[in-house]
């Protein structure tokens, strides 16, 4: 019984560390897979790993990157199963459409694009607010290499935007 | 294929050009909707993420746990606590917001069928189903609080020695004995005045066994 207790104070510390953040854990997670359906059971598993795990998180305010390596890890076993790439472009175009700015479906486009390698540091920069050191430290790269991706991943997209934007405009039609 | 204007075009290398501008467009492009709680595809009993999904519940719940071990100190390792948590987390729709009206012929239904009746106004049913608890089938329906969804579980076959109340860490739950045995769960938000809630149930349910 006195476990229970434990427990149900440890859950609700749980809920108030994690709450805030299953938004942007779920759109981190699409943008490593581009399938909502897959981002969602990324999304689901990891919560469920990061709970049975939740007592060894000394620190709340590590909770973010914490989170962020557990949803990274769970896509990488789920991209392991999948072996085959699975972005349904018709899913990404209704994803990306869903701005009311025109300019934002294109860079939306445009990212879903991206290789992963670029993908995936910009995402947890711009999305997660991560740090580029917590990047290399989530990664497994080094800081050279992260500010290295995330420029040329920058590059790529401003590249896009100025030379591309009618053509996917025009694609979508 | 369509190319950009001359106009169009320098509208956007300005943009680029601007470093606030363009990281502002970009983190809205990294934006995309996103479910608000629960993800569509719902996890097997038991898993966390349900649990994420109902931790009001559970929460709530517990109130009723505390509160049963404070009434009854020698029941201190009793089971029925973790039982009221496990039976409402595994029915995270009875505590959704719901503007949902039981109508009267279900609600008297599922009373009946749990042995029970109410023979005086209890207000609002939000939700009301007969389930199995402890091997018994018991009523299980929701009612409004000023504060929120308030769960009531009656239970014929749990023998309680008095009124007891909880509030601990926020949470608040009560159970107390009924009227020709058995027992009644009542579970609410923190800042709910269960007692009002219990009374005015105390004194409509009547069991029909």
């Amino acid at each position: 019984m006195k476990a229970g207790i434990l427990n149900l104070g440890l859950r609700r510390r749980y809920e108030q560390v994690v709450g805030g953040l299953r938004q942007d854990l779920y759109r981190y997670a699409l943008w490593l897979s581009r399938d909502p359906q897959a981002a969602e059971d990324i999304v689901q598993e990891s919560l469920l790993r990061a709970w049975r795990g939740f007592e060894s998180l000394e620190d709340a305010d590590k909770a973010k990157p914490w989170l962020v390596t557990i949803v990274r890890r769970e896509f990488l076993r789920f991209k392991e199963r999948q072996r085959e790439e699975t972005m349904d472009p018709e899913v990404v175009a209704q994803i990306a459409e869903d701005a009311a700015d025109p300019r934002v479906q294109e860079l939306r486009t445009a990212i879903f694009r991206l290789e992963e390698s670029y993908r995936e540091p910009l995402a947890l920069q711009v999305l997660m607010g991560h740090s580029t050191d917590e990047i290399a430290g989530i990664m497994g790269l080094t800081q050279g290499a992260v500010l290295t991706r995330l420029h040329r991943a920058r590059d790529k997209l401003k590249q896009a935007f100025v030379e591309d934007g009618m053509a996917v405009q025009a694609e979508k039609e | 294929m369509n190319r950009l204007s001359q106009e169009e075009r320098r509208q956007r290398e300005a943009i680029v050009g601007d470093d606030a501008q363009f990281e502002a467009l970009l983190e809205n492009a990294f934006r995309v909707p996103a479910p608000e709680k629960t993800p569509a595809k719902r996890p097997a009993r038991g898993h966390w993420p349900t649990m994420v999904a109902v931790a009001a519940t559970m929460v709530l719940a517990a109130g009723a746990w505390f509160g049963l071990r404070t009434v009854e100190p020698v029941q201190a390792v009793s089971p029925l606590g973790p039982e009221i948590i496990a039976h409402i987390n595994h029915e995270p729709a009875a505590l959704a917001v719901s503007a949902r009206t039981v109508p009267d012929a279900e609600f008297g239904d599922v009373l009946q069928r749990g042995g029970a009746s109410v023979r005086a106004p209890i207000g609002r049913v939000s939700y009301a189903k007969l389930c199995p608890f402890r091997g018994q089938m018991v009523a299980h329906f929701v009612v409004q609080g000023e504060q929120g969804p308030v769960t009531v579980m009656l239970l014929p076959d749990e023998e309680s020695s008095g009124p007891s109340t909880f509030d601990e860490n926020g949470f608040k739950g009560t159970i107390v004995p009924i009227e020709g045995g058995g027992s009644m769960a009542v579970v609410g938000q923190p800042d709910e005045d269960l007692e009002v809630i219990r009374d005015r149930l105390l004194r409509a349910v009547r069991w029909k066994l």
